[in-house]
Formats: C-alpha cells, structure tokens, sequence
C-alpha cells in the first residue's frame, strides 16, 4: 500500500528523455521560500498599519493629540533632585530625567562590580565561613525581586531619625537621616579642563614610556615594570598638571575659531559629506562581499541569500542619502549644535588663571524656616535614590558575583597545574593563566547584567526618585501626550543599552584578539 | 534493567556522585576551613562578627515588640485571594485541591524524590538546633521566653542525633549484609529515607501546628465600625480545617498515583497528566474560579453550531490534509485557509469565527508534518476536535458575565493574581519565544531580520515602559467595538517580553546542535516541519533547561512591577492597602519582608529543582 | 518489485557474479546516477570542476582522493545537501532542480551514511531507525518496528534496540546509522568516510555489513581511504583531485596501471 513510488523503468536507458523540463512554481523551493517570506513581511506591515490606523482614528476621535511641541512648551513640573529641579519645558525636564538615569546606572554599574567581584571570590574561599556569607547574600538577594528589595530598603530608610542641626553619625562630614544621606563631596572646578589637557599630554608619554620598558624587558629580560611606569608618568603629569595647567588656558581661541567656521559653512557641505559617506560605505561593503564571492577565474557565485543582502544594503544607502537630502533641518542641525559645542567648551578654558581643576565641600545642615534640611553644599544621597542605588547594586552584585565564580571556575584545572609545574609562583597563576582565561568568560554576562542594571533603574518610579521613567510619566499625566513620551523613553533606553554593548563588545574582540 | 525500560523517552546519563572526602573530626574540621592561616583566621573572626551583628539586628527587629506582625496575620486572605467572596470561598478550594491532585499524581508517576542517607537527616537536624539555640541567645527575648525555646532547640537537636545514633547503629548491621546481597548499592550509608517522606512529614507536621501551636486568631470583624479581632488560641476553624482536607488530598493523590503508575502505560499517563497541567490554569480561572453564568440560549443558538461547523469542517479538511499522497496541493489549500483567516479580520464578525479560522489555518499548515498513516490522522484530528473545544469553551466563558460579585475590576487579585499572570505570560510566551527563535536562526533573511529587530527592541527597553504601554495604550490600538481588560493586555505585553528572554535561551539550545543532526534528518528525506519537531527541538530545549528555568524565575519574580501601574498584586497590598488600614498604620516593613519571603520561598524552590535537573541530566559537565 | 534492501537474498546475474568475484558486466543496466558538468563553488573555491560521471544499477563505485578533492562535496550533492551551481545531476530519472517534489523523492531513495555518524541522541536506537519510515513513509508503527528489528539482526545488533546511541561504540553507532539508511529501502546508498571517524578495530565490522550490501545488489558510491575495501568491492574507482575526475577505471586496472601522473603520485603516497 504505501510502498514508494518508485518510478518504473520507461523502458529506455536514456535518462535524459524523462527529465522534466520546467519546474511548476508552488513546487519550487527557492520560489516558496521568497513567497512565504514576503507573505510574512506583508501580514506584518499589514497589522502594523491596521493598528496605526485606527490608533489615528481613535486619537482623532478623543481629541488626543501626538505631537512632541511639549518638548518647547512650558510645563508646572517639580522634581526631586537632579540639574534642574524647576524644568522650564518638558524637554528640560525629561532631560534632567534622564541625567539622573545616567548618573544611577553609572554609579550603580561601578559599585556592583567592586561587590559582584568580591562577593564572587568571597564565593570561592577556603574560608567556611566566607564563603557561606557569600553564598547567602547570593542566594537571597538573587531571589527576592528587585522591586521588593528597593520599597523594603525605602521603607526603612523612611523610619531613620529626622534631621535635626546635630545630626550624626559624625555631623558635619557624614550624615544620615530621613532625608537622606549627606557626604563630602568633591568636585571639578572651573581649571579642570586646562588640568585634563595636561593629562592627556601625559597618557601620550605614558604610551611612549611604556613602550620602551617593555622593550628593554625585551632586551635584557630585566623586570622593568612597564605598566607601574607608565602609570606613575600619568599620575606624574596630573601632580604637575596641578600647577601648570593656566598654561593652556589659549587653547580655548581655537576652539572659539573652530565653532565660527562651522557657523560660515553652507547647508549643502554636512549634506554632501553625509551622503557621500552613506555610498561610500555601502559600495565599499558591496565590492568587498563581491570580491570576496568571485572566484580566481571571475566567476561569481551568489546565493539568494547574498543578493538579497547586496539589495538591501544598495537600499538603505539610497534611503539614507533621499533622508539627508530632503530633510535639511538634521545638517543644519549638526552644524548649529557642533558650533554650540565648540563654543561651550571656548567657555571652559575661558577661566581665571588662579581657578583649581578640583574643588573639595563638606555638607552642611541648614535651617529654612522651621525645620533644618540639608545644604547644598555636601553630596546628598536621597531617599529614593539610596534605595534605587542599594537596591540594584546588591542585586546586581549577587548576580555578577556568579558570574565571576563560574567564570574562575571554568578554567580547566589542568590550567593551574601546567602553570605550576613550569615554576609560576601561585600569584603568577594566577594573574598571568587565570584571571585572562576567566574574564574572557566573565564579561559578556557581565556585560548584560550591566544593561540589566541600566534598565532597572526605571523601577525607581516606585519610590519616587525621579529618572526618566518617573519624570516620563509626570510629563504625560500633564500634557497627555503619552505615545510621544514612550517613543522617547525606548529611544532613551535603546541608545543607552546600544553603548552598553558596543563597549563591552569592543572588550570582548579585544580579549580575543590577545588570546591569538 | 527495569530502570532503563522505566525512563524511556530521558536522556539518563548515568550521574556518578562524587568521590566522597573523609570526614573530618570536627576539631581539624575547623582548623582546616576556620584557622588554616593567620590571614584566614582574621577573615574568620571578621565576617563570623559581621554574621553575629547581622544576625543580632535582624532577630531585634523582628521580635521588636512594636513590630506588627498582626497586620500581616490578619490580612493574610488579601494577600492571598484579596477580595474573593467569603461566601464563595469554597471555589478557591477546589482549584487548590485540583492543582494538589495534580501535583500529587505528577511526583507519583514521574517518580520524583531522591533516597536521603538517615544520618545526613539526623546531622542537619543537630545542626537546625544549634542554630536555633544560638538565635536564641542573640535575640532579645525575656528570660522564660529564652529557655523555652533553648529547651525547644534541645529538644530538635537531641531528635536529631538520636536519628543519627539510629542509622549508625542499622548500617553497621546492615552495611555488612547489604554489601554481600545488593553489590553495596546503598549499604554503605546505611538507612535512607526519601526526600518525598520528609517532604510529607514536614507538611504535616505544619498542619498538625495548625491545630495545636496557639498563633492566635486574628480577623476583621465587619460590625457597625470594622475593628480587629485578635484572640489567642489555634487559628480559626475556616484555616485548619481546610489545609487538613488539602494535606489528606495530596496524600491521598500521591498513593493513587502509585498505585496506578504501574498498571497504566507510562507515557500516556504522562501525557494526559501533561495536558490536564496544561489545561488546569484557564479551567480554573474561568471556570471554577470566576463562575460564568451561561445565557443557554446563546450558548444553543450561536456557539454550538459554530463549534459545530469547525469541527466538521475542520476534521474533514485535516484528515484529508493529513493523507500521504494529498502532496503540495495540501500546502496551497492551507495557504488559502490562511489567507480566508484574514480576510475575515477585515469584515464585521464574530470574534470567535476568525480565533476558529486562524487555528484551523496553523493546523492545516502544521498537517503535513504530522501526515501518516490511519492511526496518525485520527490522532490528529482527534487533536484538533481537543484543541477546538477547549478554546471554544474558554472563548464562551470568557465572554460570559462572572457570578462573582467583587469590588474593583477583576475577581483575583494579591498571590493568586500574581501566580495567574505569571503562568499565562509563561504559557503564552513559551510558544512564541521557540517562533522567535527558530525564525532568528532561520535560513530565511527576512524571518531572520524580523525576528531579530523584535528580539533586540524588546531586550533593550525596560519591562516597565512595556507594561505602562500596553495598559494605557492598548485600548487605542483596537477597533471600535472590540475590548480588552487592562489585566489582559499587561498579560500580552509581558508574553511578548519574556517571549524575546525565551527567544535567545532557546536559541542558544538550538546553536548547540550540530550541523551532522541536520543533514542526517534532511538525508532520510524529512521535511523542515518535520526535522524541527523532532529533531531539533526535542534536543534545543533539553539543552537551554537551565536558562530557561532561570527565565522563569525572571517572570515570576518580575511580575511584582504589577503593583507599579496599580493592580493589585501582593506587592501592591502589602506596601500600598495594608498600611493605609487605620489599625496598621506604618506597617509597611513588616508586609514588605512577608512578601519577600513569599517570593523569596518560591524563588529558591524553583533555582534547586533547575540545579538538580543539571545535574542529574549532567548538562553542566558536558 | 525491487526490495533489495530488506532482502539480502534476493539474487540477480550481476550480484551473483560480484558473490564469485569476477569483474561484473553492468553494460546494459540503467543508469541510476548521471552527473552532467557540475560545478559548485564556495565563495571563490571551486569545490566541483565540470564533474561527469554515470553510475549503473548495482554498481558499486569507490571514490578516491585526497583531502580537499572535492568528494564529499560531490557525494553530498547527489542527496542535494549541498546545491550545484551549474550542470545536471540526474537520480534515477528524477533531475535535481529547484522541484520540491523531486527532491523528496530522491531523498527518499538515497540513503547516507555520514563520517560522525549523525545519530539522533535523543532517541532509542529503535526510534532513530524507525523515525523517518513512520514519518516520512507514513509505515505503521508496528510494521516499521518489526523492519527495524530486522535490519538490527541484519548489521548484527539487535540486542542494543533500547538503548541510546551515547552507550554504543563508534562502530555499532555506524551500523546502526547503515541500519537507519536501509530503513528507507533506498534504491542507493552514499558513505561519506564511513570509517574514518572509527579506531581501527571497529572499522572491519563495518566494512563487513557495507560488503554484505554491496553483494546483495544495492547501487553504492562510497568514499573511502580504505583501499582493501576498494579493491574487493568496487566494480570501479573513480580518482579526484582540485574538484576534477582525474581517472576512472576497474580497480585492478586502477591499482595496477595507473595512467595519468597525479594518480601515481597518490598511489604512491597512500600505498
């Protein structure tokens, strides 16, 4: 019944005569998989129009409008803390939103890692003791969720005493209370930039000097430390930079003259460079990926695959430059914010000669009517932001910890033993064999836990600590346009976790490059 | 030999513990791990201080006299069901007795649990009591509190040398016999208990608290002026007397399933078990849980005969789509049905009809896959007529007004509203993350390039932007006329979300696979549908079991952003209902710890059961 | 009906005369296998040059050449895992092209056998050698059990039918994937280096059950360093080197007279 079909002989030894000639469409596989392919494309541009359009219908029908003039208009907004606690505009105030994002993710990502890698190898001690804490703080700060965490931190930073003129622990450097936690703070003043010049010539001789001890090591074999040389040249020329640094205050003339010629320049220039740059890029892609299909005797070979990928890219470089030509307002755009630029940092090295790269303040407690408060002298930590903050480092910390030990771990035994056995002492082992195998482990889940911290932030819209999330929905609860504000947040959060992994991409191909 | 046969269908690697390290005689014990070196022994006298003073902080607030830990005992059905009927409490408890059965069947017949060495019991026991003894010294309590519960830890920590006493004594006797008869197979560690008969100890043991451990009887009494009620004694009659019946449930399940397991064919009983799983969630919620009152009339005159038609119709067209020689004119008929599911979308309809034409589209579609001989079609079709009447039976008592009669917008709400959302967004998105990813690594640009815009969009936002997007934004992106609950459209913002966390676990698990496996299904002429269903996947998804459970943990432990846009899950009752109640003002650090460890018990419980998985299929070493 | 793969018994002329050792005469079967100037190439590699060869009913053809020649490539076209470029190949009057109904009929009449074996871990030894009759040749279960059991007995491991592949050795891992081709009734088989992924003491087992078949009449086109094998097997060698044939010929003649240099120069490297 269901013996195969086999085709029965014709007959005729030739085999040519019972070739097919032509093959029907629905039986072709390359036409079936564009078919399907395209279908799929078109059912879902289909469903994103049909929802758009009666997302537009419905708008129009509540009288709800979309546009983004709330970014210029003036709005009635406090916010907690950040640059500008009184926001002229909506824009001001989603960007001091989002400020106060970076400043968390920052400060939280450098935290959490000192303590993610501590709680790690806290993890791998001999020490029983060690590491059962270690596990512990793992096992539960990774398992309660976050959001619990950060309103349990609040609630009871919330219960602290009030803060009174003598408030402790040590009052006048250190304080705590309901109102948050205040430090001494350290800051750059107006000289830092000149300082930072100076530097920079610095890191350029340290380069050099780092160079030459690796290549007289080369030479004699002699232990010449070139990391600790060219460390100590930097932090040489940042002590002599110090006193020195009024010296490059005419810096700031170039810089002023840079922005005017950015300013004389015609639109037509950043159009032409942009467009330029856009075909350039896709017809260098393009040959490249032809070159690198056609073989010695010219023949070139592509697969549907390569075409559609040829197609594509010709594509996007045409829609990119038809974007650039008819939308003039983006090179105008660049050239007016580079010469605001240029002009802004002109500023920074239009300083008084005597002004310090660093400025040091204690806090202070001060008395506005009836009940004292914080200054704003010191470094203050609110309440929401010491939950937020305590909240995704610990977090955070437990998760990064076990990325460290699996990573530690990970490297075969074996590793450690042939390193012993050519005479490594253990801490060369550890720093030569180790440690460069682990992290190559290490970063890309490290790497995702730092776009994890970045994105957690938003939970702070539950304690009232006002980053984008929370200024986000303030803006839209006032003006209604809710739709422009999402658009901005996932812009926001996109670029932000783009960054994230370029940097830690560009890590990784650079650990992988050493290991060849 | 009977093992094997017993777990067909698993993957056994054999697991070889190992190597045991002799114990040590505690004095060295300590020497080695404590005091090996001046710089150990400074790291042992620090953080066993900071361990202390935790300790210490912890056990005084805890017991701090002013703490209100009756806000908590008193709330505790908010929490749990937060305003479900009192008088319709009795449903809450079939669903709870309905999932035990289940549970109890399921650790029957996949013969769960793992033979626990008696001594091992007996040293964690004399372990449990010294740490409750020295809890006991560092927390603050009056002086007959602390020897009652010294003499409490005395108590467990005797028991638990006792057990250990026990066991060294029978595997002395035991040990020498066992390894003459059974080859040594367990002898050497002498008796051992399962980790099913603690588990059921420890449960009773709770339930027996229940009835004799005075916790106290706490409730509102809803007078003329509510005030609360807080008596001392056992807990209330409507407590104790339904998680005794629930003990004896489970009990009871677990019995019948061995009884069973061994007269029923294994893998149907697992699959049944399976499906009924699979099913329990919405037949609770909507059925059970919610009530619907049927319009019969409606039901008779508009849903039966549409069911009807697709059920005819529908196992007409699969049987015929399923034969072996229908060929490629079966694929264009399944296109066209397609096509017809969305053309319906463009026409006033009931929704049910178009629901009912897509999954008979995804049927037809998936139909050559799963062509075969008689057996196989009627399988099929029987598979369609399942799926068919379930959906149509959840579309109708869905649509259906609810008897329940509740303040607010939905019947559910506290834990259970956070189990509820956490079960559909995983039962949603787990389909939609293994589509996701199996179109990420297709040879298909256009699916790969879709798949991926989606997949890295999702990953890069916050959960919270999705979750405020789609319960304010939802109701503008419908047609007139159509509706969705706000529960409903956090639920599918949040499958999609999770379902791109899915999509890249289960890619990693289908990058696993070796290109051999491939052309090995391609070379005995398998169609694409074909290899992925059975080669492919099965082999993924074992592979990406870890991540995935730890995907899971993400969703459930995620679901607490709920209380963010204001519904009320327990997270949101705790912080937000409960210290707003007058008798309970400022308790908002007491209910947050409570709910921590409720998310914190469920957590943990999850993470184990991933790493004995792990282990036992012995992922990690490969 | 042909059934030569479930009927090792099944006698005809030809196989009787390989059973007796003489040089086969296979002028006038059918021609099962007809290449046509393929090419392929990868990238700008030429993996094919204009191959051409025809390959008879029941002929049994060894293909030999260095790494890098281009056999596997070759081999791996005729069951379309790899896609030419350019020219014909035409299997059992069913050309090659784009037809999806042409390729699955000719996959279904070829079967493989992959140098790493290819087993499916996730499954029994029974269910990898069942699977594809039950699916794709829509067989019923029982049927295709009572077959699998039968061609189990056949390469000489019956008894292994529950267990999963990671408990078998290379060379009962490779009988079962011959088995699991066989299950098909393939009218050809391919072996891609059957043995070449196998410790020496297994790969006789192997090449013994691929002997058995080869004597009972199956079409084979093996690639293969095994040359014992070549030699008392194949009814031709054919010699490949950059993607080109370079030499085709009866083994003895193959072996004894070479005529074009390179394959001197490969005789005298491997021999």
């Amino acid at each position: 019944m269901t013996q195969p079909t086999h085709s029965s002989s014709t007959g005729s030894s030739n085999t040519h005569a019972a070739v097919s000639a032509r093959v029907p469409l629905w039986r072709d596989v390359v036409v079936l998989k564009w078919v399907t392919q395209v279908a799929l494309l078109a059912v879902v541009l289909g469903t994103m129009w049909f929802l758009a359009s009666q997302a537009g219908d419905n708008l129009r029908a509540r009288n709800i409008n979309t546009d983004f003039d709330f970014i210029e208009r003036p709005v009635d907004i406090q916010l907690g803390e950040g640059i500008d606690t009184h926001p002229d505009t909506g824009g001001r105030a989603l960007w001091t939103g989002m400020v106060n994002t970076l400043r968390l993710s920052i400060a939280g990502i450098a935290v959490a890692t000192v303590l993610g890698v501590i709680v790690g190898l806290a993890r791998l001690s001999d020490n029983w003791l060690v590491s059962r804490l270690a596990s512990t703080w793992v096992e539960v700060l990774r398992n309660v969720p976050l959001l619990v965490q950060m309103i349990f931190y609040f609630s009871v930073l919330t219960t602290l005493p009030r803060v009174g003129l003598d408030t402790g622990p040590i009052n006048g450097w250190l304080h705590i209370s309901n109102k948050g936690i205040s430090m001494p703070r350290v800051f750059i003043a107006d000289g830092f930039y000149q300082w930072l010049v100076v530097v920079l010539i610095g890191a350029v001789a340290a380069r050099f000097v780092h160079r030459r001890r690796t290549r007289i090591h080369d030479e004699t074999g002699a232990n010449t430390s070139p990391m600790l040389w060219a460390i100590g040249t930097v932090a040489l020329f940042g002590l002599v930079g110090l006193f020195v640094h009024p010296a490059f205050s005419w810096l700031g003339g170039v810089f002023g003259a840079v922005a005017e010629l950015l300013d004389s320049l015609p639109v037509i220039v950043p159009q032409v460079v942009l467009a330029a740059a856009a075909i350039g890029l896709a017809a260098r892609w393009i040959l490249r990926f032809l070159a690198a299909h056609r073989s010695a005797r010219g023949h070139l070979a592509l697969t549907d695959d390569d075409w559609f990928r040829v197609i594509f890219t010709a594509a996007a470089s045409l829609a990119i430059v038809f974007l650039v030509v008819r939308w003039t307002g983006l090179s105008s755009w660049i050239l007016n914010s580079g010469r605001d630029l240029f002009h802004v940092i002109e500023a920074k090295f239009d300083v008084d000669g005597a002004a310090r790269p660093f400025d040091a303040m204690r806090p202070d407690i001060v008395q506005k009517g009836k009940f004292p408060n914080y200054g704003v002298n010191g470094l203050t930590l609110s309440l929401g932001f010491a939950a937020v903050f305590f909240g995704v480092v610990f977090y955070t910390s437990a998760f990064i910890g076990e990325n460290v030990r699996g990573g530690i771990l990970a490297v075969p035994k074996g590793q450690t033993e042939a390193a012993l056995a050519v005479g490594l002492t253990r801490g060369q082992v550890i720093r030569r064999v180790v440690l460069p195998q682990a992290f190559r482990i290490i970063l890309p889940p490290t790497g995702n836990q730092y776009l994890n911290l970045t994105k957690n932030t938003s939970l702070a819209i539950a304690v009232g600590y006002s980053e984008i999330v929370q200024v986000g929905t303030t803006v839209f609860n006032q003006t209604g346009r809710t739709l422009p504000v999402v658009a901005i947040w996932m812009l926001f959060y996109l670029s932000c976790s783009l960054t994230i992994s370029v940097i830690v991409n560009w890590f990784n191909v650079r650990m992988q490059l050493v290991e060849r | 030999m009977s093992e094997l046969s017993s777990t067909t269908g698993n993957l056994e690697v054999p697991y070889t513990p190992p190597p045991v390290t002799p114990k040590l005689p505690p004095r060295e014990w300590i020497r080695a791990n404590l005091f090996s070196s001046p710089f150990n022994s400074t790291l042992t006298v620090v953080s066993g201080l900071v361990i202390l003073g935790i300790l210490r902080g912890l056990l005084s607030f805890l017991f701090n006299p002013i703490r209100q830990w009756d806000a908590t005992a008193t709330n505790l059905r908010l929490l749990m069901t937060q305003a479900y009927p009192e008088e319709q409490y009795i449903r809450v408890w079939v669903s709870t007795a309905v999932i035990l059965i289940l549970s109890g069947l399921s650790l029957a017949v996949w013969r769960a649990g793992s033979a626990v060495p008696l001594s091992k019991v007996g040293r964690n026991l004399v372990a449990t009591g010294a740490t409750m003894a020295l809890l006991t010294l560092l927390a603050p309590f009056s002086a007959s509190a602390t020897v009652q519960w010294l003499i409490a830890s005395a108590v467990v920590a005797a028991g638990g040398e006792g057990i250990r006493r026990f066991s060294a004594i029978r595997s002395g006797s035991v040990g020498s016999a066992g390894s003459v008869g059974s080859g040594g197979s367990s002898g050497d560690d002498g008796r051992t208990v399962t980790t099913l008969t603690l588990l059921g100890v420890a449960l009773t043991g709770l339930v027996v608290s229940l009835w004799v451990v005075p916790y106290g009887h706490h409730s509102f009494i809803l007078d003329r002026t509510p005030r609360v009620m807080a008596e001392p004694g056992t807990v209330a009659m409507t407590t104790k007397l339904p998680w005794t019946v629930m003990l004896v449930i489970l009990v009871a399940a677990y019995f019948l399933g061995r009884s069973l397991r061994d007269r029923l064919p294994t893998n149907a009983t697992r699959a049944t078990l399976l499906v009924s799983w699979l099913l329990a969630p919405p037949v609770l919620l909507y059925l059970v849980l919610r009530d619907p009152s049927f319009d019969m009339g409606h039901v008779l005159g508009t849903d039966l005969p549409i069911f009807g038609a697709y059920a005819v119709g529908g196992a007409v067209l699969l049987s015929w789509l399923t034969r072996p020689t229908t060929g490629e004119v079966g694929r264009i008929v399944a296109a066209l049905v397609l096509i017809v599911g969305f053309c319906l979308f463009l026409q006033p309809m009931r929704m049910i009809v178009r629901i009912d034409m897509l999954m008979l589209a995804c049927f037809a579609l998936a139909a050559p896959t799963f062509a075969g001989g008689q057996r196989a079609r009627r399988r099929y079709v029987v598979g369609w007529l399942g799926v068919l009447g379930v959906s149509s039976w959840l579309i109708t008592a869905i649509n259906t007004p609810s008897t329940v009669d509740v303040p607010g917008d939905f019947f559910m709400g506290g834990l259970s509203l956070t189990l509820l959302v956490a079960i559909f967004t995983l039962v949603v998105s787990f389909p939609l993350g293994i589509l996701l990813a199996l179109a990420r690594t297709s040879t298909m640009p256009i699916f790969r390039l879709l798949a991926t815009w989606f997949i890295e969009f999702v990953r890069g936002v916050p959960l919270i932007t999705i979750l405020i997007f789609f319960s304010i934004m939802v109701p503008l992106f419908l047609p007139r006329g159509m509706h969705l609950s706000e529960l409903a459209a956090v639920v599918v913002g949040y499958s999609l979300f999770s379902a791109a966390y899915l999509a890249e676990n289960v890619r990693g698990g289908l990058q696993s696979i070796t290109r051999g496996q491939h052309e090995a299904a391609e070379a005995v002429g398998m169609t694409t549908g074909q290899k992925t269903v059975f080669i492919v996947l099965p082999q993924a998804l074992r592979a990406a079991i870890p991540p995935l459970v730890g995907q899971c943990i993400g969703v459930f432990k995620e679901t607490s952003l709920l209380a963010i846009i204001g519904l009320f899950d327990v997270l949101y009752i705790a912080r937000a209902v409960m210290p707003n109640q007058t008798e309970f003002m400022g308790s908002t650090r007491e209910n947050v710890l409570f709910v921590s460890l409720i998310y914190w018990i469920f957590a943990y419980q999850m993470s184990k059961a991933s790493q004995r998985i792990e282990k036992r299929t012995g992922l990690g070493e490969r | 009906m042909n059934d030569a793969a479930s009927n090792p018994e099944t006698s005809s002329p030809a196989a009787a005369a390989a059973a007796s050792g003489q040089t086969r005469d296979l002028s006038g079967a059918r021609d099962m296998i007809v290449c046509e100037d393929v090419s392929k190439w990868y990238g700008d590699f030429q993996a094919l040059d204009k191959v051409s060869a025809t390959i008879k009913e029941q002929e049994v053809v060894v293909v030999l050449g260095p790494s890098g020649s281009g056999k596997s490539t070759w081999i791996r076209c005729i069951n379309r895992l790899e896609v030419h470029q350019e020219g014909r190949i035409v299997v059992d009057d069913v050309e090659l092209t784009n037809d999806m109904r042409n390729i699955e009929k000719v996959r279904s009449e070829v079967g493989m056998v992959f140098q790493q074996f290819n087993l499916f871990p996730h499954l029994t030894i029974r269910d990898n050698v069942t699977l594809a009759p039950i699916w794709v040749r829509k067989k019923p279960r029982a049927e295709a059990e009572e077959q699998a059991m039968a061609l189990l007995e056949r390469v000489g491991i019956p008894e292994q039918a529950d267990k999963y592949p990671g408990q078998l050795s290379g060379g009962q891992q490779q009988r079962v994937a011959i088995a699991r081709a066989l299950a098909m009734e393939p009218r050809i088989m391919l072996f891609d280096e059957p043995t070449s992924a196998l410790d020496p003491e297994m790969i006789k087992e192997v090449l013994d059950v691929m002997k058995t078949l080869a004597h009972s009449g199956m079409t084979m086109m093996v690639v293969t360093h095994e040359m014992g094998f070549a030699k008392e097997v194949a009814d031709r060698l054919i010699f490949m080197e950059d993607g080109q044939i370079v030499e085709q010929n009866t083994p003895d003649l193959f072996f004894s007279n070479p005529t074009e240099e390179r394959t001197k120069l490969f005789l005298s490297q491997i021999l």
